[in-house]
């Protein structure tokens, strides 16, 4: 479904990433590991079309999204968690979700998706009134993931989503995530805890200082020996 | 080189003034006197409106105030007091310094009175001084007060003696600005406008500096008042504090240049040549039309004004306007003035024609930058400086103490040192201890709170609890400008020069105010030590915006070196960079260290993290997870769970990995 | 005058304030822009009103129908050239005051300097008064508050219930994830810019309706009205209205408990009070990260400062 070829990706005078190439398929949960810095989150904000310099192939289903706007992006299907979730604080948290729905596609069902959404994060229903910056770190999360999922991607970019939680709470988002796969929705997960990513995920690719170094399933990455030592730096 | 440069403003003022002495025999009419006492007014007027809001970027709409209080001192103390109209001036001065100083007071104070605040700050200025002249009638009670002719002395006529009396202000309103610009002062200006926080971090004292350029500004304003209050003979509310006077001022400025200390000349001789010729030619109610149009059209496509585009293009302007003075006066079109205020149109159009529209021929060829900024590759250049050069430039500071000492004396000790915003505990209660000699690593997840640690311990940011000792000085309450004169300096994540300046100029400005403030002259003469010791001497020309990101991140390590610290934070000084360039930043960190400088570096990339530092200190949710010698800490389960999750610790981190397979 | 009276009076002007106030506080807010041209958006409005009104005898609530869309397009066409010139926050301020300067230049040549006032025949709401008890309501200014009210509530419930609503006030928290959530900042921001214009028509009608007009009335408008704006909370449409009413109720209330010529400076001097005790405005809901002390510009989308922590921001 994503095809990501040899992509370049710039912060002003800075390269942050060189030569990258990925693939999502439907359904499918693919997590780019590696250790801060390396490029990570410049690859998800290129793919969601929120950074402009990139050079390369970024293609969803055939069409190529490297030179599309943002806003057009997300009409081809591509939902964004940010890193540090980027709720929209002053507003609440239904209309962070209702905003989730704002491109066409979405909107016309937005009522029935929200009861989807809802549904998965039963406290979300709960504190719908809330403005979202009062939430906790879980669940403006939560919040974040649900925003995403009310414009009914077909693929989810997740930075980090286990970003300052504690350990219960990862435990739900992750479950979350495998939830979402279910209903054949891509996903890209970007993560620094490689252990729990991997628990999740059908394949990996490891990034380090803005390259791909190795690729393969999540059973052989989790193995590996470079994968562990690139994190911690040894 | 500045007394140099004084030395042409008395000769100039002399010139001048025998213009209007010898008026007669050199045949000048009475016509361009008065324009020029005009245009000397308001040269002063732009001039001190710029001291302030062109030099330190601090934009105000308030002018008028200053030169309101200027014309309403001198007129009723005139008019309602008997007062002699030279005594007036310095009590204009000091009224409108004053003035200047009390809005200084409540405007610096406030961080959130920057950019736009200020600016609509300034705008409310004027109508409250309005109102209240328009209600005290010992001011002027909506009546308007009528300014008696001075007594002038003899040979003089009325016209002659304003003339005089504007000259003198605005050549020591223009000589003040070349001063300033060529001080200490204009520095600290330039990198306030530039970046306030980053001159405040590298000990620029900027609320001081920008109460002195607010002062100033006030005290030429309101003198260049007083006099006005004479050419106006009958002063009125509407008409001193309407927006006339911000309007001219920001538009004359903006328009020759705010950065340059001749810019507002040039500025004020283009409008009010210009004005006098609208009005001359039965377009005056065009003339606001036209000048609004122009501030607009200035703002958006040629920020920088025309002495900045003389500059770049001076054999094409200095063609066309020798060009047209010299067809108009053979073709006699007009008179002086017409042909002056055309010959300056063309030379306006030749410097902002647009630079795609030029033949190629009088383009001007772009210098290239040193290196291309996006390249792939790593660059071929600078070639890591060697070492063994410079050994001999690094600041003799004691003796280099290379290993960690357990009894070295106390560089930073902070206790229980919090910060929270709003609910978020950014950090929470930290004790950290830090001697001099050491080279620290600060690690820890996203979120974890080195940043906050680096902003507080920098002064940026105020702790919410706790306190923070600098070599056994307690630093908690300073502001960032003390701290960094107690000794210690900081780099950012992302690079944050003073755009407008040469990488060379960026570093002078920190020797200057850093913690042994050094002249203008010994400052700049010393930058080159510092550029050489981070290998960026090639570029000392440079501007910031043409070396890549490395290059950027060095000058900032060259920059807060030259503050001479004791104490260094390097903010991910590396974030970003290739291999090659990472192996060349390790290596002037270390020459860092190794010159005596005690340093703690907070970095993502554990692999730098491991080759340099001695010591480890690990944040996580703005606690102290773990501090100790590298190897230990990289070792503790509790941080191999921070960086790898959970189940991470399953293999031990220094294995192979291979039994898991 | 009794004190409640001059209180009710100042309040009913102070919807029409809360009027001029409220298109320049969310283009503010909302777009990043300090459009000084919607002083001159308001003044072509009020002269509009009063041409329409002398011409053609057209009653002036009724010429909103004509100036409003006018306006709109105005106000749209301002943005788009803003907009496409990628001014700053603050460069808008000095393009708009050039703008500005055009505008009541513009109006001085067209309609002179001369004070302008619709045909009491025609505006025949400018003398009446209702009584209420002892307390008199002057029709033009009750007409005023109602309006600026039910404007400005109207505004409020869109924000609150629509998608476009929503869509604009993620925008003005998050440029970025607004982008990326498929909101159109290009088409957004002409509307925004555009239903100001339309708000200055309104204003303009209501000055038009109680005062005399002059082309150099801005002038009186931007001390009090930016008043208005920052006491408001920018971008901030009921904190507006409260200004507003709070703005009118002290002006008038200095005017008649001193003297009219006092009443700005009462303002002015109970504004700077204000926002040394609240920068933020009197009416907006503190939640969220407290400010560090050394700020710079507020972070945008796109270019975050960086003296702020990512971590801690919390968006």
């Amino acid at each position: 479904m994503l095809e990501v070829r040899a992509l370049d990706a710039f912060h002003g005078h800075a390269q942050a990433l060189w030569d990258v190439s990925l693939d999502v398929g439907d359904a499918e949960i693919v997590s780019v590991m590696g250790p801060n810095g390396a490029g990570k989150s410049t690859l998800v904000m290129a793919i969601a079309g929120l950074l402009r310099s990139v050079r390369g192939q970024i293609a969803l289903n055939g069409v190529d999204l490297a030179d599309v706007p943002a806003h057009h992006v997300c009409s081809h299907g591509v939902a964004i968690v940010p890193e540090g979730r980027r709720v929209f604080a002053q507003m609440s948290v239904r209309d962070n979700l209702l905003l989730g729905a704002h491109r066409r596609g979405a909107r016309a069902e937005h009522a029935e998706t929200l009861a989807r959404v809802e549904a998965l994060f039963p406290r979300l229903a709960d504190r719908s009134n809330q403005l979202a910056v009062t939430l906790s770190g879980g669940e403006q999360q939560m919040l974040a993931l649900g925003r995403a999922l009310m414009a009914r991607p077909r693929l989810l970019l997740l930075d980090e989503p286990s970003l300052g939680l504690a350990p219960v709470v990862m435990d739900e988002v992750f479950d979350a995530i495998t939830t979402i796969r279910a209903d054949g929705v891509g996903v890209l997960l970007v993560e620094q805890d490689v252990e729990r990513a991997l628990d999740i995920s059908d394949r990996g690719y490891l990034l380090i200082e803005g390259r791909i170094v190795t690729a393969g399933t999540a059973a052989e990455l989790r193995g590996n020996a470079e994968v562990r030592s690139s994190v911690l730096g040894l | 080189m500045m007394r140099r440069g004084l030395i042409g403003f008395p000769l100039v003022l002399l010139a001048l003034a025998a213009l209007a002495v010898f008026q007669d025999t050199l045949g000048v009419s009475l016509f361009y006197i008065t324009v020029l006492a005009t245009l000397f007014f308001w040269v002063a007027q732009a001039t001190s409106w710029n001291i302030l809001s062109g030099y330190s970027g601090y934009f105000s709409f308030g002018q008028g105030a200053f030169v309101g209080v200027g014309v309403y001192t001198t007129a009723v103390l005139t008019s309602k007091h008997d007062w002699n109209f030279y005594l007036t001036l310095p009590v204009a001065a000091v009224l409108s310094t004053l003035l200047a100083l009390g809005i200084g007071a409540v405007a610096f104070r406030v961080g959130a009175f920057r950019g736009a605040t200020f600016a609509l700050l300034t705008l409310a200025v004027p109508f409250i001084l309005a109102s209240v002249a328009r209600l005290s009638s010992r001011i002027d009670g909506g009546q308007g007060v009528s300014v008696p002719v001075p007594d002038v002395p003899e040979p003089l006529g009325f016209q002659q003696f304003l003339y005089l009396v504007m000259l003198v202000i605005a050549i020591v309103a223009v000589a003040a600005a070349y001063a300033i610009q060529h001080s200490r002062f204009g520095w600290a200006l330039a990198a306030i406008r530039d970046n306030e926080d980053v001159a405040e971090a590298l000990g620029v004292a900027t609320f001081k500096w920008k109460m002195l350029a607010i002062a100033v500004t006030g005290a030429i304003g309101g003198v260049a008042g007083s006099a006005w209050a004479l050419q106006f003979g009958f002063v009125q509310v509407e008409v001193i504090f309407g927006l006339t006077v911000p309007l001219f001022v920001i538009v004359m400025s903006v328009l020759g240049g705010r950065t340059y200390w001749l810019g507002p000349v040039l500025g004020a001789a283009v409008i009010v040549l210009l004005q006098d010729r609208l009005a001359g030619g039965g377009f005056e109610s065009w003339r606001p039309i036209i000048f609004g149009g122009l501030l607009a059209l200035m703002v958006i496509f040629a920020p920088d004004g025309l002495w900045a585009q003389l500059k770049a293009r001076p054999l094409l302007t200095g063609v066309a306007a020798a060009a047209a003075l010299i067809v108009l006066f053979v073709a006699g079109v007009g008179d002086v003035l017409d042909r002056i205020v055309l010959a300056m149109l063309a030379t306006g159009v030749a410097a902002f024609w647009p630079q795609r529209l030029l033949p190629a021929r009088l383009r001007r060829t772009v210098a290239a930058p040193p290196t291309t900024p996006v390249a792939g590759a790593p660059p071929s250049e600078p070639a890591p400086p060697e070492p063994t050069a410079h050994e001999a430039h690094v600041p003799a500071r004691g003796v280099a103490v290379p290993a960690a000492d357990h009894d070295a004396p106390v560089a930073i000790e902070c206790r229980d040192l919090a910060r929270h915003y709003g609910g978020v505990r950014a950090l929470d209660g930290l004790d950290l201890l830090i001697r001099q000699g050491e080279l620290v690593g600060l690690i820890g997840p996203n979120g974890s709170g080195k940043t906050t640690l680096v902003n507080l311990l920098s002064g940026a940011v105020r702790p919410t609890r706790g306190s923070i000792h600098v070599a056994g000085r307690d630093v908690t309450r300073l502001a960032p400008h003390a701290i960094n004169h107690a000794g210690v300096a900081r780099t950012y994540q992302i690079p944050r020069p003073f755009e407008s300046m040469t990488l060379h100029d960026n570093v002078a400005m920190a020797i200057m105010f850093g913690r042994k403030p050094r002249s203008l002259a010994e400052a700049r003469s010393r930058a080159t030590e510092y550029l050489d010791f981070v290998g960026l001497v090639p570029y000392a020309a440079a501007r910031p915006a043409d070396i890549n990101l490395h290059q950027r991140q060095l000058l900032e390590m060259a920059r807060a070196l030259a503050t001479d610290p004791k104490v260094l934070f390097l903010d991910e000084s590396l974030a970003g960079l290739n291999p090659a360039e990472i192996d060349n930043a390790v290596e002037v960190v270390r020459r860092i260290h190794t010159s005596g400088v005690t340093i703690v570096i907070v970095e993502h990339l554990l692999r730098v993290v491991n080759q340099l530092a001695e010591r480890v200190i690990v944040l996580n949710r703005g606690r102290l997870l773990a501090d100790g010698d590298t190897k230990t800490v990289m070792r503790d389960p509790a941080v191999v769970d921070v960086y790898l999750g959970k189940s991470g610790r399953k293999v031990p981190a220094n294995d192979s990995g291979s039994e898991h397979a | 005058m009794s004190i409640a009276q001059a209180l009710i009076t100042g309040a009913m002007l102070g919807g029409m304030y809360a009027m001029m106030a409220v298109g320049l506080s969310v283009s503010w807010g909302m777009l990043r822009v300090i459009n000084l041209a919607h002083f001159g958006l308001i003044l072509l409005g009020a002269y509009g009103t009063y041409q329409l009104a002398t011409s053609w005898s057209i009653n002036p609530i009724v010429t909103i129908g004509i100036t409003a869309p006018l306006m709109f397009l105005l106000g749209a066409a301002l943005h788009w050239i803003f907009d496409r010139t990628g001014l700053s926050e603050f460069t808008s301020l000095l393009v708009s005051f050039g703008v500005l300067i055009i505008i009541i230049q513009l109006v001085h040549i067209v309609w002179t300097a001369d004070f302008r006032r619709i045909d009491p025949a025609v505006n025949t709401y400018g003398t009446e008064s209702w009584f209420v008890g002892s307390f008199v309501f002057p029709l033009p200014r009750l007409i005023a508050f109602v309006l600026g009210v039910v404007v400005i509530a109207g505004a409020w419930v869109l924000l609150q219930r629509t998608f476009m609503g929503r869509a604009l006030r993620a925008f003005a928290e998050d440029r970025e994830m607004a982008a990326a959530y498929g909101i159109d900042h290009r088409r957004l921001g002409m509307l925004l810019a555009g239903a100001s214009g339309a708000t200055a028509a309104i204003a303009g009608m209501l000055w038009a309706m109680s005062f005399t007009l002059v082309p150099d009335a801005p002038f009186e408008w931007i001390g009090i009205v930016f008043a208005v704006v920052i006491l408001g909370g920018i971008g901030q449409v009921l904190g507006t209205l409260a200004a507003g009413l709070l703005v009118g109720a002290l002006y008038n209330l200095a005017a008649v408990m001193w003297e009219a010529t006092a009443s700005l400076l009462v303002v002015f001097v109970a504004i700077v009070l204000a926002l040394l005790l609240r920068p933020e405005g009197l009416f907006v809901r503190s939640a969220g990260p407290g400010w560090p002390r050394f700020r710079g510009k507020r972070a945008r989308a796109g270019q975050p400062d960086p003296s702020q922590e990512r971590e801690v921001t919390a968006r």
